[in-house]
């Protein structure tokens, strides 16, 4: 793998040509924060922003997710990892991006590691994909030989409860929730405006915090990501209540796989399994 | 009045607090530790930097019913509910939360209304603040000395605990400290050596050393004034934002609260329960419109109420430094770093 200081220097030496030539007008990357193991997303749009970008294994941050803000034919360069890579395809996909306004600066890279407790993020919480689906411009070598375990190891204690037990594992999870939205908004693929939750008629879920609110708010967040989650973990990081939010994710991501034998944000070809119709798709649902 | 009890003996004093009434203190989750609500002394842990939830919700919790009403075919029978918080102990409060306490006050009592459901928990309420362990360095989100706070500063606590090799020392800061110490016969009378040594740590903790810069409230909340217009600042400041509520519902000064009706079959219940100036609905208006529809303008909100617009209103800077909002920040966005830079324009 190449070294994080080599693809810092990379994103460096990319952005400042791809400002410079202006061939884009803003580079999505990684910048300082109040520290090194705390870096923030950063939006440069000169030449001499260039020098703040930075890039280390607390770079967690699926910048996707400022994609859609963005005015329509707005030219941006974007940093991605492997799983926002999928973000970035399946935003195309979903037409909340167009391909042609993008460059995708691909990041490879394995080991990235959590903010909060320093651990390295896996197949626990995430996709542990290496390399990304689709780029412009590789800020550094191919990884090849990658095992990282799949995705749905995690599920295996979750499955194995029988339907009470699920239910009293997410409400007394969701007993946790403030919320305060964090994971809906650190999302990539929740940009609607509005959300359901923010809306006053009909209202869907009780606007203060009660616990038949917090199912409303999670399963219907949860169930309006089947098939299009592309599992960066980025909902469970930014959650300051420790919800472990992946696994829902994880669970509908497997089952779509299953049925529609296709991962959400995997080719820009694709539609989205869930508004998509084949002859071949099975009908288990049905049944 | 100085008293003590053996470390090994906070079993002791958790249960004899528990007879007291509600005691909330530290526990460890899976995770992070919080303050709970306590049923089994043995879950009591004082070894930890701070909770990730701060203690505001003791007497401002999240969700609180005012009134429960049912709604009639002709008329709506409704009763207020009533204030009936039991006395209670908070153990464990760092004196950065213990601090916000007093902010808190100058709201919710000191504006010429006084609110009786803050008032009602906190008249009731005995908070025992406990010092920074001051060979364990500041996290770096902290920067509760630049707001005059030190690791061992007793101010808005009833009794001061602090950690000595072997014991729990407490102090008596109020008259309510003192009574409870008084009535708490698990406690030992503290020794000449034992003030002695209180004094030296509480010394010590001076030295605690987190992130500081010299401001003056005044001068800062005049300055942010000045930098209100300038939308370049607070674009760039805020950039990274994605207006979620998680610094706002961690802070232990903010005290925003939304009023809703919840009915279910005719049976309701009017409650107040946190908001936060950093969603999109917070200022959203009955036509439509939104004042602050930007993230920076909501960013730039809540950065100047509480270093400007608290200034003037109350007094104060609305601000401990405990940094739980820079740590919980998803993309890390730090109010101390734009207090920083907005003072250099």
């Amino acid at each position: 793998m190449t070294a994080m200081k080599k693809i810092e220097e990379n994103l460096r030496k990319e952005a400042k040509r791809l400002l410079e030539g202006g061939e884009v007008s803003v580079v999505l990357a990684y910048g300082r924060g109040y520290d090194e193991n705390h870096p923030m997303p950063f939006a440069a749009r000169t030449v001499e922003d260039v020098d703040s970008l930075v890039f280390n294994e607390y770079c967690t941050f699926n910048l996707a997710r400022y994609l859609p803000k963005y005015p329509p034919k707005t030219k941006i360069a974007v940093a991605v990892k492997a799983a926002d890579s999928r973000a970035v395809v399946q935003l195309i996909q979903e037409e909340k991006v167009r391909r042609e306004d993008l460059v995708i600066l691909g990041i490879p890279v394995t080991g990235m590691k959590d903010q909060k407790t320093g651990e390295v993020i896996d197949n626990k919480t995430t996709c542990n994909m290496a390399n990304p689906v689709l780029y412009d411009i590789l800020l550094g070598d191919e990884i090849h030989g990658f095992k990282g375990g799949s995705p749905y190891d995690v599920l295996a204690e979750l499955e194995g409860m029988d339907h009470d037990a699920r239910m009293a594992f997410w409400k007394k999870e969701f007993e946790k929730c403030i919320r305060c939205f964090a994971c809906r908004k650190a999302c990539p693929m929740c940009y609607c405006d509005p959300c359901f939750m923010d809306a006053s008629r009909p209202r869907w879920a009780d606007k203060s915090p009660t616990p038949d609110g917090h199912l409303m708010y999670h399963l219907t967040r949860f169930y309006h990501l089947a098939g299009r989650c592309i599992d960066c973990g980025e909902c469970s990081r930014a959650c300051p209540v420790d919800i472990p939010l992946y696994l829902f994710h994880k669970k509908l991501a497997k089952e779509c796989e299953d049925m529609f034998q296709q991962a959400a944000g995997m080719k820009i070809e694709d539609k989205p399994a869930m508004v998509n119709y084949g002859n071949q798709d099975s009908d288990e649902m049905l049944k | 009045m100085l008293k003590k009890i053996a470390l090994e003996k906070l079993g002791d004093l958790v249960s004899a607090l528990m007879e007291k009434g509600p005691l909330y203190a530290p526990v460890k989750g899976e995770k992070a530790v919080d303050f709970q609500e306590i049923t089994n002394p043995a879950d009591v842990i004082l070894d930890f930097y701070n909770t990730a939830m701060s203690p505001k919700f003791a007497f401002f919790p999240q969700s609180e019913d005012l009134i429960r009403y049912r709604l009639g075919k002709e008329a709506t029978e409704s009763e207020a509910v009533s204030l009936d918080a039991k006395p209670s102990v908070i153990l464990g409060v760092r004196p950065c939360d213990a601090k916000s306490f007093e902010i808190m006050d100058r709201h919710f009592l000191g504006a010429g209304i006084i609110d009786p459901y803050w008032n009602d928990k906190r008249e009731k309420t005995t908070i025992i603040g406990y010092a920074f362990d001051p060979s364990t360095a500041a996290d770096p989100a902290d920067f509760y000395n630049t707001l005059g706070i030190s690791a061992s500063d007793t101010a808005g606590s009833d009794i001061f605990m602090i950690r000595t090799d072997k014991h729990l020392l407490f102090k008596g800061i109020t008259e309510k400290g003192d009574r409870l110490l008084k009535e708490l016969s698990v406690l030992e009378a503290g020794s000449k050596t034992d003030e002695k040594t209180f004094e030296d740590k509480a010394k010590k903790g001076g030295e605690v050393k987190t992130r500081f810069m010299e401001i003056q409230d005044k001068a800062v909340a005049g300055k942010l004034v000045q930098v209100f217009n300038n939308k370049e600042f607070w674009e760039k400041a805020t950039a990274a934002c994605i207006s979620c509520g998680a610094c706002t519902f961690v802070c232990p000064t903010c005290y925003c609260f939304d009023i809703s009706d919840e009915t279910l079959f005719r049976d309701g219940v009017r409650k107040r329960f946190w908001d936060a100036c950093m969603f999109t609905d917070f200022t959203l208006e009955a036509s439509g419109h939104n004042p602050r529809p930007r993230i920076f303008q909501r960013y730039r909100q809540k950065v100047c109420h509480k270093y400007s617009y608290h200034v003037d209103k109350y007094g104060c800077i609305s601000c401990v430094g405990c940094g739980r909002c820079t740590r919980s920040c998803p993309v890390n966005i730090d109010i101390y770093s734009i207090i920083e830079s907005a003072s250099k324009l």
